[in-house]
Parts: C-alpha cells; structure tokens; sequence
C-alpha cells in the first residue's frame, strides 16, 4: 500500500471508531433537525422561497458539515501537536505536507455521509420532497463548498493549543451556527446581526443550498466569501507551517 | 591499562562490519562544513562529520551544543544554510522518503504517540510507510513490547511509550537509525535491554548515532563525537572514552613547581599547575601516582582523589593521541 492511502486509511477509521465524534457529528444535526421541525413556524416559508422544513434541512447538513469538519481537525490535530506525534510522522517516508493535507481530505469525507444523513432525515421526517436530481446536486454542492470548514478545523488544530482547542471548537460551532442563521432564518435577526451573518462562511454555505432548492442562481458572491475562507486560513497555516519548519519543529 | 588510541579518520575496526548486509558504497552520511544559524545565533558553525555505513556513534555534548539541530538536518527538518548535508548517498529528506533512515526523536512534551489509538494498530500503520517493513513479532520482541501492543496509548508510562516509540523507529528496517536521548525515560532494566539490542542491531550492520548526556551509555559506542559551540571539539573510539571513564583527579598542595616532574609520574594524563602551589594531575591510575609521587620526594599535602569530569578527561586523552599531528582539536 502507497504509504499516504496507509496513513489516510489509519486516519479515516480512527475517527470513526470515536465515540464522541460520531456522537456529536451525527447527533447534534439530526438532533437539532427533529426539534426545530415542530417550530411553531414550521408552517412557515422562509424568504417567501422555501419552506421552513426544506431551509431546515439544508441549514442542518451546514451545521452538520461544520461540526463534523471543525471536530475532524481541530483538537486531535493540537494534540497530535502537542504529544510530538506530528513531528514523528516528519521522520517518516509520508511527504511533508502529507500531515496536514491528509487532515483536509478526512475531514471532507467524513463530511458526505452527514450531508447525505440529514437529507435522509429531512426526506424521510420532514417530508421534504427532493427529486433525485435534486439529492444530487444539493449533496455535491454542500459537500464541496464545506471544504473551508474543512481547512478551519486544521487551521485551529494549528493555531490554538491543545487544552483550548477542544472548548474553541465548541464555541466556533455554535456561533458559526446561531450568528450564521443555521438556527434562525437570517431575515428574522435584528439589523446587526444580520450584517454579522453576511460575515461568516456558514451563512454562505446554508444560502447557497437554499438558493438550489428555491431554484435560484447560486450567487457569486457566496461562492467568493467561501472561497476566500478557505484560502486566507490555507495561507495562514502555510505561514505557521513554514515558520516551524525553519526553527525544525514541523 | 587501555591506551588512548589513534583519531576518528582511522578506518573502522575488523569486524564491525556487518555479516548480514553487503557493504555499500558511500559514507552513511557526512557533513561538510554545514552551517545552520537561527536568526542571528549560529547553532551549526562549519561542521565536518562524516561516519561510515555500520558505525555506533555517540553525540556527546551540552544542551545548546549544536547537536540536536546537527540531528535535524540528517533527519531533513532543517536545512543547512550553508555547506552540505549528504545522508546515504542523497539528500537527508530523499533518504528519509526512501525509508532508509529511522529516528526517535526526543520529546518535550507528551509521548510522541496519537491519543486514543491502540499501540497495534498504531504500529500496524507506520509498518505501511515503508516498502520493507520489519515483520512484527520482530519489531514487539526488539522493542520488548509484547504486553503492550493493545494498550491505548495515551496510558502508557514514560518509559513504555519511549519503548513503543523505539519499534516506530524500526518499523521501517532502516539502515541508518538516530536516536535522541532514548533512554531518557526508562528504569534500569528496560535501559538494559534496550542497550543489548543497540548491540544486537549494530553487529548486524546498522550505522546507529546517539545522542546521550549519560557517559556510560556512550560506552556502547565504537566512535564518540563531542560536539560544542556548533563544531566538533572531539571524535575518538568509544574505547578512548572508556579510558576516560578510569581517570582519577588528584589535587594536592606543593611547593614544586616544575612541570615536568609531574608530568613523569605513573599514570598521568594530564597536569595542571594552579597558583599558590595548588596542582591538579588527571591520572589513569590513581594508585600507581600516589605510589610514585611518594617515591620522587615531591613534598605535597591535603591530597584529595576525586572522578575526573568526563568530558574534559576524553578531551585530554584525544589531546594526547593527536600531540604531534596537526588535528583540529583545539
């Protein structure tokens, strides 16, 4: 076996034999689905565009992605940080940035089957009714722009120490969550925290699938903000990366 | 008593080379005048260092020596500012990505393994990040890790998770392995046994460097390298440092000051004369000095024996073996 897909796969079920991560990553989404479903504005349509149960459920496969990507990364990257664990695999055949790109890429796959999760249940318990056509485009369209997610969750796993990441990620998920509107539809928050939502790449992701649900064009500008995450926070880690490895400690 | 020998450019001794690998062609590496400076601190100053294919090194030296960067640069983490670094006939990163080297590196914190991960299936992996592997039962039975392998290993002890660290750093059947202070967290047996297999793995042709701050284990090299300042200060035979070990400081007062007579006494190395009639003699027979010191009539009193400081003593012995030829020996 190539010795990347050896450790990929070593990384891959190590996070699914966590209890905790798929507790948190399956439950909280499937969770917050069920309860909010019965909102007394259930009946509601959100935006005059789709309804309440439909920006539900794509609100939950956005905090779903974020929850499963930011507990991918995050703390065990700081960890592995801090027990020297990292550094060791820099004194193996892996090629150096295998470490990092790695955490990347098993973030973004443990990312599809939440997505896919809380279509299942919004399908089958919401009765929202998507076309075939429409799980499809609706699932690779909130799969791949989760990828800053994905690069926050290593971006924190590198810059916060390991005994703050844990409490960091939590926090980062639910004020990603509540302030992007994941909870409460955008249009109902006061003038400000409006102004916020447009600020965080939560409220883009969720607005994007929104958009392909109500038939909408998919907003450039929502694809700009995510882009823009992803890359500002890749050029941090780069920095960060880079300055350890001058000082031998990568 | 052992005499001090000849210096490191002297070919290995017979029968250090291996039986089980074909010799290659090629040091197993070499510095050549490698700088590496962290800003304006030169960590690496110029060193020249070249150990070949089947040696047992020891890297002998203070903290803030140079000798865990000079490590860092075979391993490939840092790159040499100037001069060059050649590992195994290539680049240090290219050997590392062939999986010719193997390292345990030192660790500040924690113990270097992934939390909530069982010691087998952790090794099972890294076994995969190379093209020849060692077969397991080997790699449990070197590491004496046999209790372990379905540990967790976030609850493993110091010494066990340095144990566990030794198999990864073998898992990959290296030819070169560099071990940084590796013994720093073990009780006396396991310290023991992890010795014979060093012993065990360097008759089988490995090229083993170590870094240690404990002199009795740099006994179990055939070669010791002291580093300070970034440079190499020493290199002689393990043998050499052995002698080392036996030397005797002998301190008195007197009231000759003549030099020469000291240094005609049984057994000395080395004398230094100190003002107010205070001379200090590094002997390596303490006994036979007395003896002798006795018998010249050299007046002396309040005399005082105590171990010699190791390094300064392999210092002497190496200054001694080079007298008359033109090393870089300071």
């Amino acid at each position: 076996m190539n010795p990347l897909a050896a450790f990929g796969r070593f990384e891959l079920f190590r996070l699914l034999r966590s209890w905790r991560f798929l507790a948190v990553t399956v439950g909280f989404p499937v969770i917050f689905y069920m309860l909010f479903l019965s909102d007394h504005s259930a009946r509601k349509v959100i935006d005059g565009t789709v309804p309440w149960r439909e920006y539900l459920m794509v609100s939950m496969c956005s905090f779903g992605a974020l929850v499963a990507a930011l507990n991918a990364g995050g703390t065990r990257l700081a960890s592995e940080r801090a027990t020297g664990w990292a550094r060791q695999l820099r004194v193996t055949p892996l090629p150096p940035w295998s470490y990092v790109g790695t955490k990347v890429a098993v973030s973004m796959v443990v990312v599809l089957p939440v997505v896919l999760l809380v279509e299942l249940v919004g399908t089958t318990f919401g009765g929202v009714p998507l076309s075939p056509a429409e799980w499809f485009e609706l699932t690779a369209l909130l799969w791949l722009t989760a990828l800053p997610f994905a690069v926050l969750g290593v971006f924190v796993g590198f810059l916060v120490h390991a005994e703050t990441a844990y409490p960091v990620v939590t926090v980062l998920m639910f004020v990603l969550g509540y302030f992007g509107g994941l909870f409460t539809p955008v249009s109902s928050m006061p003038g400000a925290l409006q102004t916020t939502a447009r600020l965080l790449p939560s409220y883009h992701h969720a607005t994007l699938g929104v958009a392909l649900l109500a038939g909408h064009g998919l907003g450039a500008s929502h694809w700009l903000v995510l882009a823009g995450y992803a890359v500002v926070l890749a050029l941090v880690i780069v920095l960060k990366y880079r300055r350890e490895e001058s000082r031998g400690l990568a | 008593m052992l005499q001090p020998v000849g210096r490191s450019d002297d070919p290995a001794p017979p029968g250090v080379r291996p039986p089980t690998r074909p010799p290659a062609a090629g040091p197993a590496f070499r510095f050549d005048r490698a700088v590496h400076r962290y800003g304006a601190t030169v960590a690496v100053d110029r060193l020249s260092l070249q150990v070949e294919r089947g040696e047992k090194v020891a890297l002998l030296g203070p903290n803030g020596a140079g000798k865990s960067t000079s490590i860092a640069m075979l391993l490939g983490l840092l790159d040499a500012n100037e001069g060059s670094i050649e590992v195994m006939g290539t680049t240090p990163r290219r050997a590392m990505a062939q999986g010719v080297v193997g390292a345990m590196l030192q660790q500040a914190t924690g113990n270097g393994l992934p939390h909530g991960e069982r010691v087998g299936t952790v090794l099972e992996m890294v076994r995969r990040l190379y093209r020849h592997p060692a077969p397991v039962e080997q790699l449990v039975r070197r590491a004496g890790i046999e209790a372990l392998l379905g540990r967790q290993t976030q609850r493993l002890s110091g010494g066990q998770a340095q144990r566990v660290r030794f198999a990864v750093a073998i898992a990959g059947n290296p030819e070169l392995l560099f071990l940084d202070e590796p013994t720093a967290a073990m009780d006396i047996d396991a310290r023991r046994a992890f010795w014979e297999v060093i012993d065990e793995l360097g008759r089988q042709g490995l090229t083993i460097v170590f870094a240690t701050h404990h002199m009795e284990e740099a006994e179990h090299a055939d070669r010791v390298v002291v580093i300070n300042h970034g440079r190499v200060v020493a290199d002689g035979p393990g043998a050499t440092l052995k002698a080392a070990v036996a030397i005797r400081r002998l301190r008195f007062a007197t009231t000759c000051t003549d030099q020469a007579r000291f240094d005609r006494l049984d057994g000395v190395t080395d004398v230094e004369l100190r003002g107010g009639g205070g001379v200090i003699l590094n002997s390596l027979d303490a006994d036979a000095t007395v003896c002798d010191l006795v018998r010249s009539g050299i007046g002396f009193r309040d005399l005082e024996v105590t171990g010699a400081r190791l390094e300064e003593a392999f210092l002497a012995l190496i200054r001694q073996a080079d007298a008359g030829t033109t090393g870089e020996v300071p």
